[in-house]
């Protein structure tokens, strides 16, 4: 009989609690409260499993990153990934705080636009953007990179319909020496794709290059990367001016600025190998001044997600009940399960109490209440006795897990802002059946 | 032609060294004076010539010569044969071997002291004149030819005043009121500190002589009073700076002098030779050891052409550039709260008092939550940023992050850099994360890379940066004093200076694309519209250039020059020269320009006397900051948004993408750049 590959992983002792000093009340991780607001209060008030977003960690977030890359470099454009979490209130923050739109669907152009972002603050990427969408977003003036052949034939299609020449930006992709190397989305800029398509634009000349793009990535451990992503996309820069007689005015580097969240199957916290927004700034910025051959500087576009959202938003939970499994461990069942958590499968959450619980800490699993084997949030967490009612908060989850939550069994939850002044506000309502009955036929 | 200027440039240049001045006007005038004498005028004259003569025989460079000490000692030579000898044929064989004696022994005696940084002053002519003056106790043929010491014309004075004016003139062999009062003059009008302390000098070397003597009188009589005259000058305005502190130096320094003139006096006696200049050289040699040695504060390192001058330079750098040699930024970015400053009261003490503890820190904590784990502190893995443009030389980086509650009391500094800066220090920054660095030993690193990360390693009760400046790069070296080039406290960008314990700062991010801006390279030309009221007057270009010092500045087309530098994070005009001009107000719109990129920031300078005040003002504030060292201080406020510097007196804008000054607006003109 053959065994399947398993990964090795190795996990982290907690010395503090094996110490002879060792107590556990060092070891629960509490929290009360989230911007001065009370856990008890927002489940009291808008219901559990609630998604609550802090405003002010998303300002906190947006300057740090926002000045580690202005303070550096003079044109920087921050453009708000709306996969990442498109709730209508967080995107206008984003645009509050001046950024603009990256998109990668029709539908969230559309939701950009019924936001009220005009065309040419869009950004507009994706491996598939429909013809007609396209074609909308030309003449609304959006900048609109180039994923593949295809595209960039209706591109000239829609060139001749609308008569007239269409600036774009190219998405490309490349070795940075990270692995995998994503590869499928643009062209590849070492084997000569990206210059190929490049020259067919200006050989029919019906669209005309203004930017470069490329998006090494998620969750980038290496600052380095960007540095080479940044010098290869000046070196394509370069390149196509001199061929071309053309200005690209702007490059933009995509997103992958890892958060504060703990990889499975890493041994050090985040703090240690996550890199500090300055890594990141001196990266680029130091490469764009190193390899730029033009008078002028291009302008910088950067479409972080991630690493500006995710450490606003907790998702809060409370213990429905408990059994003692066969094997000894405890395993609470919760109100939120994995389908509310899709980034469950990389990271471990942090997983925080609403108070002190008197006892010893034992391993215990926390479940979802889906009614299947898989929802599982954490597996083995060692905690002390909760009582029915406790409710934990699960962070950081402001990124992906709210726009990918998946309505099964139940209602999918509300969500709660608390704003800058430390006010609870719902911004999106729990649904009902007839929200999910609405369209059936 | 050229050869004739550089010959007159050398003759002139001794006449007005000993008088401390730098000028070649007041070499003429001092060479006329001398005439007084036609004997001493023309052995000093032969003595410079031969000497000059004699260093061409021995090929030596002119920039050698440039530095005049090493002819005014023959010139003085040569002076003192005048003095007791008609010029004749024997005399001037005297005179020529002498000279080149005292030439060669100058040139000797300063290879020997400038080890030390210590000046020769006159003291090559005391030695060499001493020899001559024993030897010529044989030459009786000489003194067939022994002149009468007094000079062609005199006039007659009360003896307070006749006494000093002589003994000026004695510096110059001329013991003559009218020589006196000449030289005086010449004194008064290029300095008047110069001129205040030879008079300070003279009577107050006097008093104290009577004071031992018993005699005012018999004091006022003394034919070396000269040696107090000297002192004085050297010690307050010539090698140390003219400041209340150096007054009193001195002052002591005059009184040390009056007993060495009588107690060498006593003992040359014997062998009838003059005491000459010997007081005031071992007088003023003693004073400077010392205080070279041990890096006084009031010291003038840099000798400018008149004390004034010596004095407003030192007071401008230190109010532009700070007192303190090692400046360096602030090692991360953001704002963060010092938890520790220079004596601090936990652990900056004695030899480790120069240090500083930074944390980061929200609503008066530095950690969320209960701080029990490491990841509730802010700082926590935090970039830490190079401070300064130099060399990692040493590193740490295996030590574990202690968890909140414990410390490693074995390995003090935890994971640690040691940074080497090319101006000679090292810095050392501790309790870095583990296995956090991204250089390695011998990495060239410039100021905001990221080095490591902040952790809690070593002596470390919770996770912050701990930063210090040592002589030597080591672990654990002594600390010295150093502050922090530039940081922002609220709007203000704070420069040369330290915050102070629980202040909040934030760093100061290099934007290199204003760096870049003001890359100015050798020869570039920049040329400008003038409009005044909006009517286009005149074009203006100004073009970049460098002198033999390997200083650059701008000139335009009538030779006014702005001498300007650039350092890691600021770019700024230090010295200007010529009438007024478009450069000269350039340097009064913009005199810093710092490499960072905000909405709004203000910052102080402060500008030069001589750029903000009349000739007469200049001439007083000068004078009154001896006393008052701040009313030398011209604050300006400026403030900086985007690319454009605006302060009371008019604006500058930055290209926005290319090198140089798009704009320069002051009063009603405005340059508006078009090359």
């Amino acid at each position: 009989m053959t065994h399947t590959y398993e990964k090795p992983t190795i996990n982290k002792i907690d010395f503090a609690m094996a110490s002879k000093y060792g107590s556990p009340l060092k070891t629960q991780k509490i929290r009360q409260h989230i911007d001065g607001v009370n856990l008890d209060t927002l489940t009291e008030q808008f219901g559990s499993p609630l998604f609550v977003f802090s405003q002010q960690t998303i300002e906190e977030k947006y300057h740090a990153l926002n000045t580690a890359f202005t303070s550096r470099y003079p044109d920087v454009q921050f453009s708000w990934s709306y996969k990442t979490n498109y709730l209508n209130a967080i995107c206008k923050i984003y645009h509050d705080l001046g950024s603009i739109a990256e998109v990668v669907s029709e539908f969230e152009y559309q939701k950009a636009r019924a936001l009220g972002v005009e065309g040419k603050d869009i950004i507009f990427n994706g491996p598939y953007k429909p013809k007609e969408d396209l074609k909308i977003a030309v003449q609304e003036g959006a900048k609109i990179h180039v994923d593949n052949l295809f595209e960039l034939g209706d591109l000239e299609e829609i060139a001749d319909e609308l008569g007239i020449r269409i600036p774009v930006a190219i998405r490309i992709n490349m070795d940075t020496g990270v692995y995998p190397q994503w590869s499928r989305f643009g062209f590849n800029f070492e084997n000569g794709e990206a210059f190929d398509a490049i020259e067919r634009m200006y050989d029919k000349g019906k669209v005309y290059l203004v930017g470069i793009h490329s998006h090494i990535g998620t969750f980038m451990l290496d600052a380095n990367a960007y540095r080479v992503a940044t010098m290869k996309i000046m070196q394509l820069k370069t390149q196509v001016e001199s061929a071309f007689n053309a200005q690209i005015d702007y490059i933009d580097l995509g997103g992958g600025f890892a958060s504060k969240s703990n990889l499975k199957g890493v041994y050090q916290s985040a703090e240690v190998i996550v890199p500090t927004v300055d890594d990141y700034a001196e990266a680029i910025t130091g490469a764009i001044y190193e390899f730029n051959t033009s008078d002028t500087l291009p302008k910088l576009y950067l479409e972080t997600g991630r690493h500006l959202i995710d450490e606003a938003g907790y998702l809060l939970t409370s213990v429905q009940g408990w059994k003692r499994f066969p094997d000894g461990k405890k395993g609470y069942v919760l109100d939120a399960g994995v389908n509310l958590l899709y980034t469950s499968t990389w990271y471990n959450f942090n997983i925080e109490l609403d108070k002190r619980y008197e006892g010893e800490n034992e391993p215990s699993m926390l479940n979802g209440p889906l009614c299947m084997n898989i929802d599982i949030i954490e597996e083995n967490l060692m905690l002390p006795a909760l009582d029915r009612g406790s409710i934990l908060s699960i962070s950081p989850v402001g990124a992906y897990n709210y726009t990918q939550a998946m309505q099964f069994i139940r209602y999918k939850p509300a969500v709660v802002l608390i704003d800058t002044k430390g006010k609870p506000r719902l911004i999106k309502e729990v649904d009902d059946l007839a929200t999910i009955n609405y369209k059936e036929v | 032609m050229k050869s004739y200027k550089v010959l007159m440039k050398e003759i002139l240049k001794p006449y007005s060294a000993i008088l401390f001045l730098n000028n070649r006007v007041a070499g003429v005038l001092v060479l006329a004076i001398t005439f007084l004498n036609p004997s001493v005028a023309l052995s000093g004259l032969i003595a410079v010539l031969t000497t000059v003569l004699f260093a061409k025989l021995i090929e030596i460079k002119d920039h050698y010569l440039e530095y005049g000490f090493y002819i005014y000692n023959s010139l003085l030579v040569g002076m003192g044969i005048g003095y007791i000898f008609e010029v004749s044929f024997k005399s001037i064989v005297l005179i020529a071997v002498a000279s080149a004696f005292a030439f060669m022994f100058s040139f000797m005696l300063n290879r020997l002291f400038s080890l030390y940084k210590i000046p020769i002053l006159s003291l090559p002519f005391s030695i060499v004149t001493m020899f001559v003056y024993l030897a010529s106790l044989k030459y009786s043929t000489l003194y067939t030819t022994l002149v009468n010491h007094a000079t062609m014309y005199d006039i007659s004075l009360p003896l307070i005043l006749s006494a000093y004016f002589k003994s000026v003139g004695t510096i110059f062999f001329l013991p003559n009121n009218l020589a006196g009062l000449l030289l005086l003059l010449v004194v008064l009008y290029f300095s008047r500190i110069i001129f205040l302390m030879s008079t300070v000098g003279f009577y107050f070397g006097v008093l104290s002589h009577s004071f031992f003597i018993g005699s005012f009188e018999q004091a006022l009589y003394d034919p070396y009073a000269f040696n107090y005259i000297l002192v004085a000058i050297a010690l307050c305005g010539i090698f140390l700076l003219p400041t209340l502190k150096n007054f009193i130096i001195s002052l002591i320094a005059i009184v040390m002098s009056v007993l060495l003139t009588d107690a060498i006096g006593t003992l040359f006696h014997y062998y009838a030779i003059p005491v000459f200049t010997l007081p005031f050289n071992l007088t003023v040699i003693t004073v400077i050891f010392i205080l070279s040695i041990t890096y006084y504060k009031e010291f003038n390192y840099n000798i400018k052409s008149t004390p004034e001058a010596s004095l407003s330079h030192y007071l401008n750098t230190i109010f532009r550039f700070g007192a303190i040699h090692a400046k360096v930024a602030l090692p991360f970015s953001g704002e963060w709260s010092v938890y520790q400053a220079f004596d601090g009261e936990w652990t900056h003490k004695g030899k480790y008092a120069y240090a500083y503890d930074f944390v980061k820190r929200k609503k008066g904590k530095s950690y969320q939550g209960e701080g029990v784990h490491l990841d509730e502190y802010y700082c926590f893995g935090e970039s830490v940023l190079s401070p300064i443009d130099g060399y990692v030389v040493d590193v740490r980086h295996d030590l574990e992050d202690n968890y909140i509650g414990s410390i490693d009391r074995v390995n003090n500094w935890g994971n640690y850099i040691i940074l080497r800066s090319p101006s000679g220090y090292f810095i050392e920054i501790s309790h870095l994360m583990q296995h956090s660095l991204n250089v390695n030993i011998g990495d060239y690193v410039k100021v905001n890379t990221p080095l490591a990360k902040c952790g809690n390693s070593g002596y470390s009760p919770e996770p912050h940066i701990h930063i210090q400046v040592q002589d030597v790069g080591v672990l654990g070296g002594f600390t010295r004093e150093f502050c922090f080039t530039e940081y922002y406290q609220e709007n203000v960008l704070v420069s040369n200076a330290v915050p102070k314990h629980d202040e909040n700062v934030s760093s100061v991010i290099i934007d290199k694309s204003i760096q870049s801006k003001l890359l100015f390279i050798l020869d570039e030309k920049y040329t400008y519209d003038i409009f005044i009221d909006e009517k286009y007057i005149d074009s203006y270009t100004f073009s970049v250039k460098m002198n033999t010092l390997g200083e650059f500045y701008f000139e335009d087309y009538e030779h006014n020059k702005l001498y300007f530098n650039s350092t890691p994070t600021q770019f700024y005009f230090y010295h200007y020269s010529g009438v007024e001009s478009h450069l000269k107000r350039m340097f009064i719109l913009s005199p810093r320009i710092p490499f960072v990129r905000k909405d709004f920031v203000t910052y102080e300078d402060y500008l030069p006397l001589n750029l903000m005040k009349g000739s007469f003002q200049v001439l007083m504030l000068e004078l009154a900051s001896i006393v008052q060292k701040n009313l030398a201080r011209l604050e300006q406020q400026y403030t900086l948004t985007s690319e454009t510097i605006r302060s009371e007196n008019g604006k500058v804008t930055l290209e926005s993408n290319k090198k140089g000054f798009k704009t320069i607006a002051y009063k009603n003109v405005v340059l508006r750049r078009v090359a």
